[in-house]
């Protein structure tokens, strides 16, 4: 069985499909993750801003309906559903796929980053906004310059483990047709009739990509706290 | 209001405060004079702290004026207020019209008859509920400005400090001057610096608030609200939240303020402080001042049934 592996990965070159999985499954949860803090960012925003304002209003609803939906639905119905009937409705259905997959993922990203920020901002102590206000600052100012870096702090170990949970969930991108690092390793399989090896290689190669993460957010925590002395 | 005293610096007149069905304040009023350090004392759960808070709007009242020198902080009965009046667009329609009636009107009486009308016939209310609200917004609008600009000259400290936590302790000095654009970045940081070195801590100036002790803590909240030159300082129980040998360090700088002519308001649970750094001293029971009186007369003959009694139990 080794045999087989070996020959179709290093004799027919399936290493560089393999190699280049990895690329798109760390690229794409890299990029998603981005999209997804600054996403994120400006709707948890909307959503704590205490305004009247009509147009503040909407867009309250909208991100309401927004994280809504990324929440409310998985994420390979989205890739399904916004790559097959949306996208080209809006005239966008030959946009590069890989482009595809980083916006969609950076769209439910940000739906869930909105929920940890906005739980990082609503966990500031109040006495903040009250000090600042009693100073003579604006609600805004305040927000910008106290809340909201406080706030960032605090949830920069969950959206670390946000990060973790995107790169495993990379693996459903081949629905779109993008070879990632699942659809990799599921070809070789396919092409010798022999899966044992391939999908346990792939669920190495996951787990080993998934403790380097960790280990990345555990040493952030830890760095974090020592500030924190 | 013209009648009111030069030295007011705040003024507290008939004050209601509830939260949800609690009421917590029922009809204070009060008088903070320039150069007044005024004690507040009081039961826990007395109001106390609520009235602090309302002086500088960041509790709302439910009814009641607040006056910061001579401009009123509290929102008014829009109704009651002329100004609300005078921005609608029926008062100009009937200023015209008065006019056209009566050529030889003075504006004054032409003001007076036309909101007198208006109100009379209840014009606005009724008919004109759009016009109604938004000559609210305007003047709301403009309040919101002063509140923040009253609030600049009105300093306050409380009872867990509430420094800035993300910012170095020069920062939480240098944040508010700056931002206002009251300073510029390095007249702030040369203040701050120097406020610092009053209190003895300029070598602090670079840590950040978790690594300070409570009383340290406290004395930099304390500049910080020095750094904006307020006209009055307001303290919510400065001491409450400290260890015991650090309240010491805090009182001799509040004590240093008050000797230099700070106008100050102090809701504290230190009597003896209270008799020697106060000029008068404010007993308040369940939302309603029981008692006003020199710090003398006040902890030597005390005439409130609920305040002897209150004293008997804290001294």
């Amino acid at each position: 069985m080794w045999q087989i592996f070996i020959d179709s990965f290093i004799g027919e070159k399936a290493y560089v499909n393999v190699l280049q999985g990895i690329a798109v499954t760390i690229v794409t949860a890299i990029s998603a993750l981005v999209i997804g803090i600054i996403l994120g960012t400006i709707v948890a925003l909307s959503r704590v801003f205490k305004s009247k304002n009509p147009v503040i209003k909407a867009l309250q609803v909208i991100a309401k309906l927004y994280v809504g939906f990324f929440r409310g639905t998985p994420i390979v119905v989205q890739l399904l559903f916004i790559y097959f009937v949306i996208f080209p409705a809006i005239g966008l259905g030959l946009m590069n796929v890989m482009v595809v997959g980083i916006i969609i993922f950076g769209l439910n990203s940000g739906a869930y980053v909105s929920e940890i920020m906005r739980a990082g901002i609503l966990s500031v102590d109040k006495g903040q906004n009250e000090a600042g206000r009693a100073l003579g600052l604006t609600y805004t100012t305040t927000l910008f310059k106290v809340i909201l870096p406080q706030a960032i702090k605090n949830v920069i170990p969950t959206i670390a483990n946000e990060f973790v949970s995107l790169l495993k969930e990379t693996s459903v991108l081949s629905f779109i047709g993008i070879m990632d690092l699942t659809k990799a390793l599921r070809e070789i399989g396919a092409e010798n009739y022999e899966f044992t090896i391939p999908y346990l290689v792939l669920a190495i190669i996951y787990l080993v990509l998934v403790m380097i993460a960790t280990s990345i957010v555990k040493l952030i925590e830890t760095r974090l706290r020592r500030n924190e002395r | 209001m013209n009648d009111k005293n030069k030295n007011v610096v705040i003024s507290v007149d008939n004050l209601f405060k509830s939260f949800g069905k609690h009421e917590v304040l029922k009809g204070v009023s009060c008088q903070i004079n320039k150069g007044d350090k005024v004690a507040i004392v009081g039961p826990s759960g007395s109001g106390k702290s609520t009235l602090l808070r309302c002086m500088n709007l960041l509790e709302t009242p439910t009814y009641g004026e607040v006056w910061f020198e001579e401009q009123l902080l509290t929102p008014v009965d829009p109704y009651l207020h002329f100004d609300i009046i005078r921005l609608s667009k029926t008062y100009k329609k009937l200023i015209e019209q008065i006019k056209a009636e009566d050529a030889t009107i003075s504006e004054e009486e032409l003001d007076i008859k036309a909101i007198t009308q208006i109100k009379k016939d209840d014009l606005l209310k009724k008919f004109e509920g759009a016009e109604y609200r938004k000559a609210i917004k305007t003047l709301y609008k403009e309040k919101n400005l002063d509140i923040n600009l009253a609030r600049q000259k009105v300093g306050m400290v409380f009872q867990h400090f509430n420094l800035f936590n993300n910012l170095t302790v020069l920062q939480n000095l240098t944040l508010a001057p700056v931002k206002l654009k009251i300073m510029s970045k390095e007249e702030a940081n040369k203040n701050a610096l120097s406020l610092l070195k009053r209190i003895g801590l300029e070598d602090k100036a670079n840590a950040y608030p978790s690594t300070l002790s409570g009383g340290q803590k406290q004395r930099i909240a304390i500049v910080r609200a020095l750094a904006m030159n307020p006209k009055v300082m307001l303290f919510d129980e400065p001491t409450s939240a400290l260890d015991p040998e650090m309240v010491g360090e805090v009182l001799d700088l509040m004590r240093e303020l008050a000797n230099e002519g700070m106008t100050m308001v102090i809701v504290t649970h230190e009597m003896g402080f209270a008799k020697e750094v106060a000029n008068r001293v404010v007993f308040i029971d369940d939302g309603v001042i029981k008692e006003e009186a020199s710090p003398q007369e006040f902890f030597n003959n005390p005439k409130d049934e609920r305040l002897k009694e209150f004293l008997s139990k804290v001294l």
